[in-house]
Protein backbone atom coordinates (compact mmCIF):
# COMPACT_ATOMS: atom_id res chain seq x y z
CA UNK A 1 0.00 0.00 0.00
CA UNK A 2 2.45 2.32 0.76
CA UNK A 3 3.80 1.65 -2.43
CA UNK A 4 1.03 2.52 -4.34
CA UNK A 5 0.89 5.97 -2.57
CA UNK A 6 4.12 6.39 -3.70
CA UNK A 7 3.64 5.55 -7.06
CA UNK A 8 0.62 7.76 -7.10
CA UNK A 9 2.19 11.06 -5.45
CA UNK A 10 5.78 11.34 -7.13
CA UNK A 11 4.01 12.36 -10.65
CA UNK A 12 2.31 14.94 -8.74
CA UNK A 13 4.87 16.38 -6.66
CA UNK A 14 8.75 15.31 -7.31
CA UNK A 15 8.25 13.65 -10.34
CA UNK A 16 5.61 16.38 -12.29
CA UNK A 17 5.48 15.63 -15.50
CA UNK A 18 6.00 18.85 -16.95
CA UNK A 19 7.95 20.62 -14.10
CA UNK A 20 10.26 18.22 -13.61
CA UNK A 21 10.42 15.82 -16.61
CA UNK A 22 9.27 18.88 -18.99
CA UNK A 23 7.34 16.85 -21.15
CA UNK A 24 4.33 17.44 -22.86
CA UNK A 25 4.80 21.74 -23.29
CA UNK A 26 3.37 21.94 -26.04
CA UNK A 27 0.10 21.51 -25.35
CA UNK A 28 0.66 23.31 -22.01
CA UNK A 29 1.39 26.48 -23.77
CA UNK A 30 -1.60 25.52 -26.58
CA UNK A 31 -4.91 24.92 -23.83
CA UNK A 32 -3.98 27.17 -21.26
CA UNK A 33 -5.67 30.17 -22.38
CA UNK A 34 -8.69 29.27 -20.77
CA UNK A 35 -9.79 27.64 -17.41
CA UNK A 36 -12.37 25.63 -18.67
CA UNK A 37 -10.94 24.22 -22.08
CA UNK A 38 -7.68 23.40 -19.20
CA UNK A 39 -9.74 21.08 -17.05
CA UNK A 40 -11.78 19.43 -19.77
CA UNK A 41 -8.39 18.48 -21.05
CA UNK A 42 -6.96 17.30 -17.90
CA UNK A 43 -9.59 15.16 -17.45
CA UNK A 44 -8.74 13.70 -21.22
CA UNK A 45 -5.38 13.09 -20.33
CA UNK A 46 -5.80 11.65 -17.42
CA UNK A 47 -8.20 8.88 -18.98
CA UNK A 48 -5.96 8.59 -21.69
CA UNK A 49 -2.81 7.93 -19.38
CA UNK A 50 -4.33 5.65 -17.08
CA UNK A 51 -6.26 3.60 -19.22
CA UNK A 52 -3.37 3.23 -21.97
CA UNK A 53 -1.06 3.00 -18.54
CA UNK A 54 -3.57 -0.16 -17.98
CA UNK A 55 -3.90 -1.95 -21.32
CA UNK A 56 0.17 -1.74 -22.15
CA UNK A 57 1.00 -3.69 -18.62
CA UNK A 58 -1.31 -5.97 -19.14
CA UNK A 59 -0.34 -6.92 -22.45
CA UNK A 60 3.43 -6.33 -21.24
CA UNK A 61 4.42 -9.85 -21.17
CA UNK A 62 3.39 -10.35 -25.17
CA UNK A 63 4.76 -7.49 -26.74
CA UNK A 64 7.43 -8.29 -28.85
CA UNK A 65 10.36 -6.05 -27.99
CA UNK A 66 11.31 -4.76 -30.88
CA UNK A 67 8.23 -3.50 -31.99
CA UNK A 68 7.02 -2.26 -29.04
CA UNK A 69 6.93 1.50 -30.05
CA UNK A 70 4.86 1.13 -32.26
CA UNK A 71 2.11 -1.29 -30.11
CA UNK A 72 2.54 1.56 -27.50
CA UNK A 73 1.42 3.84 -30.38
CA UNK A 74 -1.72 2.01 -31.20
CA UNK A 75 -2.74 1.72 -27.64
CA UNK A 76 -3.02 5.08 -26.99
CA UNK A 77 -4.01 6.66 -30.51
CA UNK A 78 -7.35 4.02 -29.94
CA UNK A 79 -7.87 5.73 -26.76
CA UNK A 80 -7.68 9.00 -28.02
CA UNK A 81 -9.96 8.49 -30.81
CA UNK A 82 -12.38 7.11 -28.16
CA UNK A 83 -11.98 9.75 -26.21
CA UNK A 84 -12.67 12.21 -29.36
CA UNK A 85 -15.00 9.84 -30.13
CA UNK A 86 -17.60 9.62 -26.96
CA UNK A 87 -16.65 13.85 -26.14
CA UNK A 88 -18.34 14.15 -29.41
CA UNK A 89 -21.68 11.99 -28.89
CA UNK A 90 -22.13 13.14 -25.44
CA UNK A 91 -20.37 16.58 -24.82
CA UNK A 92 -20.48 18.04 -27.92
CA UNK A 93 -20.08 21.68 -26.75
CA UNK A 94 -16.88 20.63 -24.76
CA UNK A 95 -15.77 18.72 -27.74
CA UNK A 96 -16.13 21.69 -29.77
CA UNK A 97 -14.25 24.21 -27.55
CA UNK A 98 -11.42 21.71 -27.39
CA UNK A 99 -11.49 20.83 -30.99
CA UNK A 100 -8.01 19.61 -32.46
CA UNK A 101 -5.99 19.38 -29.49
CA UNK A 102 -7.94 16.40 -27.80
CA UNK A 103 -6.28 14.44 -31.26
CA UNK A 104 -3.14 15.84 -29.91
CA UNK A 105 -2.93 14.35 -27.04
CA UNK A 106 -1.26 11.13 -29.37
CA UNK A 107 1.84 13.52 -29.14
CA UNK A 108 1.69 14.08 -25.63
CA UNK A 109 5.30 12.80 -24.87
CA UNK A 110 4.00 11.77 -21.16
CA UNK A 111 1.72 8.93 -21.92
CA UNK A 112 3.88 7.36 -24.46
CA UNK A 113 6.88 8.55 -21.53
CA UNK A 114 4.84 6.37 -18.88
CA UNK A 115 3.84 3.31 -20.59
CA UNK A 116 7.89 2.97 -21.70
CA UNK A 117 9.03 3.89 -18.72
CA UNK A 118 6.60 2.14 -16.24
CA UNK A 119 3.86 0.23 -17.39
CA UNK A 120 5.91 -2.19 -19.38
CA UNK A 121 7.95 -3.40 -16.41
CA UNK A 122 5.29 -3.14 -13.81
CA UNK A 123 1.76 -4.52 -13.04
CA UNK A 124 -1.69 -3.95 -13.93
CA UNK A 125 -2.98 -1.92 -10.58
CA UNK A 126 0.64 0.28 -10.55
CA UNK A 127 0.40 0.96 -13.78
CA UNK A 128 -3.10 2.12 -13.93
CA UNK A 129 -2.35 4.51 -11.04
CA UNK A 130 1.01 5.80 -12.38
CA UNK A 131 -0.89 6.48 -15.11
CA UNK A 132 -3.62 8.20 -13.66
CA UNK A 133 -1.38 10.23 -11.38
CA UNK A 134 0.96 11.60 -14.36
CA UNK A 135 -2.12 12.84 -16.21
CA UNK A 136 -3.22 14.62 -12.85
CA UNK A 137 0.17 16.22 -12.22
CA UNK A 138 -0.17 17.21 -16.27
CA UNK A 139 -3.17 18.72 -15.49
CA UNK A 140 -2.51 20.09 -12.30
CA UNK A 141 -0.14 22.60 -13.86
CA UNK A 142 -2.15 23.26 -16.81
CA UNK A 143 -4.72 24.38 -14.13
CA UNK A 144 -2.17 26.64 -12.63
CA UNK A 145 -1.16 27.98 -15.57
CA UNK A 146 -4.38 28.73 -16.94
CA UNK A 147 -5.49 30.57 -13.72
CA UNK A 148 -3.28 33.04 -14.26
CA UNK A 149 -3.58 33.33 -18.25
CA UNK A 150 -7.14 33.67 -18.29
CA UNK A 151 -7.03 35.72 -15.11
CA UNK A 152 -4.43 38.37 -16.44
CA UNK A 153 -5.09 38.06 -19.65
CA UNK A 154 -9.21 38.25 -19.86
CA UNK A 155 -9.61 39.51 -16.81
CA UNK A 156 -12.01 36.42 -16.30
CA UNK A 157 -11.85 33.16 -14.71
CA UNK A 158 -13.87 29.93 -15.77
CA UNK A 159 -15.63 33.25 -18.15
CA UNK A 160 -16.86 35.04 -15.13
CA UNK A 161 -15.52 38.42 -15.05
CA UNK A 162 -12.96 39.06 -11.96
CA UNK A 163 -10.36 41.11 -12.71
CA UNK A 164 -12.17 43.04 -15.68
CA UNK A 165 -15.47 43.88 -13.70
CA UNK A 166 -12.51 45.47 -11.32
CA UNK A 167 -11.65 48.08 -14.69
CA UNK A 168 -8.43 46.06 -15.15
CA UNK A 169 -6.75 46.17 -18.54
CA UNK A 170 -6.20 42.97 -20.63
CA UNK A 171 -2.74 42.30 -20.85
CA UNK A 172 -2.63 40.90 -24.66
CA UNK A 173 0.87 38.98 -23.84
CA UNK A 174 -0.23 36.91 -21.41
CA UNK A 175 -2.92 35.38 -23.84
CA UNK A 176 0.26 34.97 -26.20
CA UNK A 177 2.28 31.77 -25.85
CA UNK A 178 5.50 32.93 -24.79
CA UNK A 179 3.94 34.11 -21.40
CA UNK A 180 2.75 30.32 -20.98
CA UNK A 181 6.48 28.97 -20.70
CA UNK A 182 7.28 32.46 -18.65
CA UNK A 183 4.62 31.41 -16.06
CA UNK A 184 5.69 27.57 -16.56
CA UNK A 185 9.72 28.79 -15.60
CA UNK A 186 8.28 30.75 -12.71
CA UNK A 187 6.63 27.47 -11.53
CA UNK A 188 9.30 25.74 -12.07
CA UNK A 189 11.24 28.24 -10.19
CA UNK A 190 8.65 28.10 -7.09
CA UNK A 191 8.58 24.02 -6.92
CA UNK A 192 12.73 24.16 -7.02
CA UNK A 193 13.41 26.66 -4.45
CA UNK A 194 11.17 24.71 -2.14
CA UNK A 195 12.36 21.23 -3.08
CA UNK A 196 16.16 21.79 -2.87
CA UNK A 197 16.76 18.41 -3.72
CA UNK A 198 15.55 18.84 -7.21
CA UNK A 199 18.25 21.41 -7.93
CA UNK A 200 20.84 20.15 -10.03
CA UNK A 201 24.62 20.58 -8.55
CA UNK B 1 7.68 -17.92 -25.07
CA UNK B 2 10.14 -15.87 -27.61
CA UNK B 3 8.22 -13.44 -28.70
CA UNK B 4 11.85 -11.50 -30.49
CA UNK B 5 11.09 -14.10 -33.72
CA UNK B 6 10.00 -12.48 -36.79
CA UNK B 7 6.41 -14.79 -37.30
CA UNK B 8 5.76 -13.89 -34.29
CA UNK B 9 6.10 -10.07 -34.39
CA UNK B 10 4.23 -9.89 -37.58
CA UNK B 11 1.14 -11.88 -36.14
CA UNK B 12 1.05 -10.05 -32.91
CA UNK B 13 0.98 -6.70 -35.17
CA UNK B 14 -1.14 -7.71 -37.12
CA UNK B 15 -3.86 -9.31 -34.66
CA UNK B 16 -3.62 -6.03 -32.31
CA UNK B 17 -4.11 -3.81 -35.46
CA UNK B 18 -7.10 -5.55 -36.73
CA UNK B 19 -8.29 -5.76 -32.85
CA UNK B 20 -8.28 -2.13 -33.01
CA UNK B 21 -9.45 -1.11 -36.04
CA UNK B 22 -12.54 -3.74 -35.22
CA UNK B 23 -12.85 -1.23 -32.19
CA UNK B 24 -12.90 1.75 -33.43
CA UNK B 25 -15.05 0.61 -36.37
CA UNK B 26 -17.91 -0.74 -34.08
CA UNK B 27 -17.37 2.80 -31.44
CA UNK B 28 -17.75 4.76 -34.50
CA UNK B 29 -20.32 3.15 -36.01
CA UNK B 30 -22.74 2.99 -33.07
CA UNK B 31 -22.09 6.49 -31.85
CA UNK B 32 -22.75 8.03 -35.22
CA UNK B 33 -26.00 8.73 -35.54
CA UNK B 34 -26.04 10.55 -31.96
CA UNK B 35 -22.83 12.88 -33.84
CA UNK B 36 -24.46 13.48 -36.72
CA UNK B 37 -27.74 14.25 -34.66
CA UNK B 38 -25.28 16.69 -32.86
CA UNK B 39 -23.48 18.33 -35.76
CA UNK B 40 -27.19 18.87 -37.38
CA UNK B 41 -28.75 20.41 -34.01
CA UNK B 42 -25.10 22.58 -33.77
CA UNK B 43 -25.85 24.12 -37.45
CA UNK B 44 -29.42 24.23 -36.80
CA UNK B 45 -28.89 26.17 -33.42
CA UNK B 46 -26.23 28.66 -35.20
CA UNK B 47 -28.68 29.74 -37.30
CA UNK B 48 -31.35 30.40 -34.61
CA UNK B 49 -28.30 31.89 -33.46
CA UNK B 50 -27.61 34.48 -36.02
CA UNK B 51 -31.39 35.09 -37.23
CA UNK B 52 -32.23 36.27 -33.17
CA UNK B 53 -34.78 33.64 -32.28
CA UNK B 54 -32.47 32.53 -29.18
CA UNK B 55 -29.19 32.72 -27.42
CA UNK B 56 -26.62 29.70 -28.55
CA UNK B 57 -26.43 29.37 -24.97
CA UNK B 58 -29.92 29.05 -24.35
CA UNK B 59 -30.19 26.45 -27.15
CA UNK B 60 -27.80 24.57 -26.28
CA UNK B 61 -29.57 24.08 -22.74
CA UNK B 62 -32.63 23.23 -24.82
CA UNK B 63 -31.57 19.56 -26.18
CA UNK B 64 -31.84 18.62 -30.04
CA UNK B 65 -35.47 18.07 -30.40
CA UNK B 66 -36.19 21.25 -29.10
CA UNK B 67 -33.88 23.26 -31.15
CA UNK B 68 -35.05 21.14 -34.08
CA UNK B 69 -38.54 22.33 -33.38
CA UNK B 70 -38.02 25.92 -32.69
CA UNK B 71 -36.48 26.05 -36.24
CA UNK B 72 -39.47 23.88 -38.40
CA UNK B 73 -41.48 26.10 -37.04
CA UNK B 74 -40.14 29.14 -37.72
CA UNK B 75 -38.65 28.36 -41.44
CA UNK B 76 -40.84 29.64 -44.66
CA UNK B 77 -41.78 26.09 -45.88
CA UNK B 78 -39.42 23.50 -45.65
CA UNK B 79 -34.84 24.01 -45.82
CA UNK B 80 -32.81 21.63 -46.36
CA UNK B 81 -30.05 22.12 -43.65
CA UNK B 82 -26.71 22.34 -45.29
CA UNK B 83 -23.78 20.90 -43.22
CA UNK B 84 -20.24 22.41 -43.26
CA UNK B 85 -18.65 20.20 -45.04
CA UNK B 86 -20.98 20.64 -48.18
CA UNK B 87 -20.37 24.39 -47.38
CA UNK B 88 -16.19 24.03 -48.22
CA UNK B 89 -17.50 22.12 -51.80
CA UNK B 90 -19.99 25.20 -52.17
CA UNK B 91 -17.02 27.65 -51.21
CA UNK B 92 -14.40 26.31 -54.43
CA UNK B 93 -17.37 26.90 -56.70
CA UNK B 94 -17.93 30.07 -55.27
CA UNK B 95 -14.36 31.38 -55.26
CA UNK B 96 -13.52 29.94 -58.99
CA UNK B 97 -16.69 32.42 -60.15
CA UNK B 98 -18.83 29.75 -61.00
CA UNK B 99 -22.37 30.86 -60.42
CA UNK B 100 -23.59 28.50 -57.80
CA UNK B 101 -26.67 29.77 -55.71
CA UNK B 102 -26.21 30.56 -52.09
CA UNK B 103 -28.16 28.15 -49.88
CA UNK B 104 -30.09 30.79 -47.73
CA UNK B 105 -32.71 29.84 -45.11
CA UNK B 106 -36.05 32.21 -45.18
CA UNK B 107 -37.94 32.47 -42.14
CA UNK B 108 -41.78 33.40 -41.71
CA UNK B 109 -40.75 37.30 -39.71
CA UNK B 110 -38.57 37.80 -42.94
CA UNK B 111 -35.60 37.26 -42.16
CA UNK B 112 -33.08 35.67 -44.22
CA UNK B 113 -29.74 33.60 -42.94
CA UNK B 114 -26.79 33.38 -45.47
CA UNK B 115 -23.96 31.06 -44.70
CA UNK B 116 -19.93 31.88 -45.36
CA UNK B 117 -17.44 29.96 -45.28
CA UNK B 118 -13.48 30.20 -45.58
CA UNK B 119 -9.89 29.97 -44.48
CA UNK B 120 -8.90 31.20 -40.76
CA UNK B 121 -5.36 30.79 -39.41
CA UNK B 122 -5.69 26.94 -38.64
CA UNK B 123 -8.33 25.69 -39.98
CA UNK B 124 -11.76 26.53 -41.86
CA UNK B 125 -13.92 29.13 -40.23
CA UNK B 126 -18.11 29.29 -41.46
CA UNK B 127 -20.75 31.38 -39.78
CA UNK B 128 -24.04 32.56 -40.48
CA UNK B 129 -24.94 36.09 -40.80
CA UNK B 130 -28.73 36.59 -40.59
CA UNK B 131 -30.05 39.60 -42.93
CA UNK B 132 -33.40 41.65 -43.83
CA UNK B 133 -34.15 43.19 -46.98
CA UNK B 134 -36.82 45.61 -46.31
CA UNK B 135 -34.45 48.97 -45.78
CA UNK B 136 -31.08 48.34 -48.01
CA UNK B 137 -29.41 44.79 -47.11
CA UNK B 138 -29.35 45.14 -43.16
CA UNK B 139 -27.48 42.52 -40.45
CA UNK B 140 -30.01 41.45 -38.18
CA UNK B 141 -27.78 39.33 -36.15
CA UNK B 142 -24.51 37.24 -36.96
CA UNK B 143 -23.00 33.83 -35.77
CA UNK B 144 -19.82 32.58 -36.53
CA UNK B 145 -17.73 29.04 -35.69
CA UNK B 146 -14.19 27.61 -36.60
CA UNK B 147 -12.51 24.49 -36.07
CA UNK B 148 -9.27 25.34 -35.09
CA UNK B 149 -8.35 28.72 -34.15
CA UNK B 150 -6.25 29.45 -30.89
CA UNK B 151 -8.88 29.87 -28.00
CA UNK B 152 -8.70 33.57 -26.60
CA UNK B 153 -7.46 34.79 -29.50
CA UNK B 154 -8.86 33.96 -33.36
CA UNK B 155 -11.41 31.86 -31.14
CA UNK B 156 -13.00 34.93 -30.20
CA UNK B 157 -15.39 35.04 -33.65
CA UNK B 158 -17.49 32.42 -31.80
CA UNK B 159 -16.33 33.54 -27.78
CA UNK B 160 -16.67 36.80 -27.44
CA UNK B 161 -20.43 37.90 -27.86
CA UNK B 162 -19.22 41.64 -27.88
CA UNK B 163 -17.44 40.65 -31.75
CA UNK B 164 -20.57 39.60 -33.08
CA UNK B 165 -23.10 42.31 -31.69
CA UNK B 166 -20.72 44.67 -33.55
CA UNK B 167 -22.53 43.21 -36.65
CA UNK B 168 -26.09 43.76 -35.30
CA UNK B 169 -27.94 46.93 -37.76
CA UNK B 170 -24.80 46.80 -40.24
CA UNK B 171 -26.06 47.75 -43.45
CA UNK B 172 -24.18 45.53 -46.47
CA UNK B 173 -23.06 47.16 -49.50
CA UNK B 174 -25.01 45.36 -52.44
CA UNK B 175 -23.80 47.61 -54.83
CA UNK B 176 -20.32 46.29 -54.13
CA UNK B 177 -20.24 42.87 -54.47
CA UNK B 178 -16.64 42.27 -54.64
CA UNK B 179 -15.70 44.11 -50.94
CA UNK B 180 -19.40 44.20 -49.41
CA UNK B 181 -18.53 43.97 -46.28
CA UNK B 182 -15.33 45.16 -44.12
CA UNK B 183 -13.88 43.67 -41.16
CA UNK B 184 -11.02 45.78 -40.24
CA UNK B 185 -8.29 47.45 -37.45
CA UNK B 186 -9.72 50.24 -36.22
CA UNK B 187 -13.56 49.60 -37.51
CA UNK B 188 -16.10 52.35 -37.20
CA UNK B 189 -17.13 54.66 -34.77
CA UNK B 190 -19.72 53.16 -32.79
CA UNK B 191 -22.91 53.70 -33.49
CA UNK B 192 -21.87 53.79 -37.31
CA UNK B 193 -24.18 51.17 -39.12
CA UNK B 194 -24.02 52.52 -42.31
CA UNK B 195 -20.48 51.98 -43.79
CA UNK B 196 -20.35 48.48 -43.37
CA UNK B 197 -17.22 47.52 -41.43
CA UNK B 198 -16.77 46.54 -38.10
CA UNK B 199 -13.89 46.04 -35.98
CA UNK B 200 -11.69 43.10 -36.31
CA UNK B 201 -10.05 41.55 -33.29
CA UNK B 202 -6.45 42.22 -31.88
CA UNK B 203 -3.70 39.77 -31.76
CA UNK B 204 -6.12 37.30 -34.54
CA UNK B 205 -5.07 39.33 -37.72
CA UNK B 206 -5.39 35.76 -40.40
CA UNK B 207 -8.34 34.79 -38.57
CA UNK B 208 -10.24 38.40 -38.76
CA UNK B 209 -8.83 38.42 -42.64
CA UNK B 210 -10.15 35.14 -43.26
CA UNK B 211 -13.55 35.95 -41.79
CA UNK B 212 -13.81 39.10 -44.03
CA UNK B 213 -12.66 37.07 -47.32
CA UNK B 214 -15.24 34.76 -46.70
CA UNK B 215 -17.76 37.48 -46.26
CA UNK B 216 -17.01 39.14 -48.92
CA UNK B 217 -16.73 35.52 -51.16
CA UNK B 218 -20.50 34.74 -49.68
CA UNK B 219 -22.37 38.10 -49.32
CA UNK B 220 -20.76 39.25 -52.57
CA UNK B 221 -22.48 35.87 -54.43
CA UNK B 222 -25.89 36.69 -52.30
CA UNK B 223 -26.39 40.43 -53.28
CA UNK B 224 -25.15 39.62 -56.91
CA UNK B 225 -27.83 37.47 -57.04
CA UNK B 226 -30.27 40.19 -55.66
CA UNK B 227 -29.36 42.74 -58.09
CA UNK B 228 -29.67 39.83 -61.29
CA UNK B 229 -32.81 39.33 -59.39
CA UNK B 230 -33.74 42.43 -59.75
CA UNK B 231 -36.28 42.60 -56.50
CA UNK B 232 -34.39 44.82 -54.67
Amino acid sequence: MGKLKETFLNPILKGNPITVLVLGICSALAVTVELKGACVMALSVIVVTGVSSLIASLLRNTIPNRVRIIIQLVIVAMMVILVDQFLKAFAFAIDKQLSVYIGLIITNCIVMGRIEAFALGNKPIPSLVDGLANGLGYGLILIAVAFFRELFGSGTLFGVPVLSALGYTNNGLVILPPMALIILGLIIWAQRSVQKDLQEK
Amino acid sequence: MNTNNNTYTVIYTTVICVLVAAILAFVSQTLKPRQEANEKAETISQILTAAQFADKAELQKMGNAAIIQLFNDNIDGKAEVVSVSELKALNYKLKAGENVPVPTYRFKNGVKVIPIYGAGLWGPVWGYIAVDDADGVRIVGAYFDHESETPGLGGKIKDDPAFRAQFKGEVIDAGNPAKPFDIVKGGSPAGNTEDSKVDAITGATMTSKGLDAAMDVWLGAYVKSLNHGGTK
